[in-house]
């Protein structure tokens, strides 16, 4: 188990009974209530997507997809290889440079990098994948309100 | 005697060194817990599925009399039934959350690359989940199917749950060996 005291001061820590677990309650309470009115409310009495009752909004793309390409071997070729393209996304966008220093991290915890390093490798830190994330999620969503 | 009292300590040092004496980093998000969410849902899904495998039956004649009789003669089938329809559609959407967290904020990098792959696994299993269950009730009446129920049914029961207990169980190792979030 990953033994988080190493490095840090005792102030950036907390106990994770009972603050974290308590978090995980309330979020868990949260689910229920939200799942109670899922039930009630669904399915829902609007139509936002132009759609079939028996696809469910997450295949709405892929249903799309299909519609928009005729020929079967080509819409299978093309979801496989997204769905390739998606498991493989961390080993397609490695970066060789924090790969090192994470290396060198391991070695050294109590380094300024192991404390204050969060957050530098968010997303929009990095405008190419960035911007490869968000035309994919536009022209996912783009996808649900074409008319086919 | 001894044995017992042995075995006593042992779990009382397994829960304090994994619950009451485990120090975490302070300040993490309320989206983390997203990923418990997500196995929340499923857990729930889960529960439900168990109930309804008892009445359910895997005919492609019987399949559809069969879910109406739980959801008008057994006592709380109803809602049962309600739960395991409506539920995946909340499980996605916390499993989509997670992973846009998990994109967003580059945490799948080196060393979470396999994290990311499990996670990934399990989100196409979960809608290959979703779609045999609607083949099941009743989905396969339609043009929609070209594979026998019981095939489905076995896919749904067995074949996706245990293929999704491995990459969960692989997923949560990883976790617990690497930790949430922060550099190494």
């Amino acid at each position: 188990m990953k033994d988080y005291t190493k490095g840090k001061r005792p102030e950036m820590l907390e106990p994770f009974f009972p603050n974290e677990l308590l978090r995980h309650l309330i979020v868990s309470c949260f689910l229920i209530i939200l799942e109670m009115v899922a039930i009630t409310v669904f399915p829902l009495p609007w139509k936002i997507f132009n759609k079939p009752d028996h696809i469910p909004w997450f295949l709405l793309p892929l249903y799309q997809l299909r519609t928009l390409i005729q020929n079967e071997v080509v819409f299978i070729s093309a979801v496989v290889l997204s769905a390739l393209l998606f498991i493989a996304w961390p080993f397609l966008v490695c970066d060789r440079k924090y790969r090192m220093s994470s290396l060198r991290n391991a070695e050294d915890r109590n380094s300024n990098h192991a404390r204050h390093g969060k957050g530098r490798h968010n997303l929009w830190h990095q405008p190419v994948l960035f911007t490869i994330v968000i035309f994919t999620i536009i022209f996912l969503i783009t996808l649900c309100f074409i008319k086919t | 005697m001894t044995n017992e009292i042995g075995n006593q300590g042992m779990v009382r040092e397994l829960i304090e060194t994994n619950i009451t004496r485990r120090l975490i980093p302070r300040g993490l998000s309320w989206f983390g817990c997203m990923g418990g969410l997500s196995l929340v849902a499923f857990m729930i899904q889960l529960g439900t599925g168990i109930f309804l495998m008892f009445y359910f039956i895997p005919s492609a004649t019987e399949a559809v009399v069969s879910i109406q009789k739980v959801s008008h003669s057994i006592p709380y089938g109803w809602l049962v039934h309600r739960i395991h329809a409506v539920g995946p559609h909340v499980m996605i959407g916390m499993v989509l959350s997670h992973m846009l967290r998990i994109l967003f904020k580059g945490i799948y990098r080196h060393p979470r690359e396999l994290h990311w792959v499990s996670g990934a696994c399990l989100l196409i299993l979960t809608f290959v989940m979703y779609y045999t269950g609607y083949l099941l009730s009743g989905g396969s009446r339609s043009s929609h199917s070209v594979m026998p129920v019981t095939f489905i049914y076995a896919l749904h029961i067995a074949g996706i749950p245990l293929a999704m207990g491995l990459f969960m169980g692989m997923h949560f190792f990883m976790v617990r060996k690497t930790g949430i979030y922060e550099p190494l």
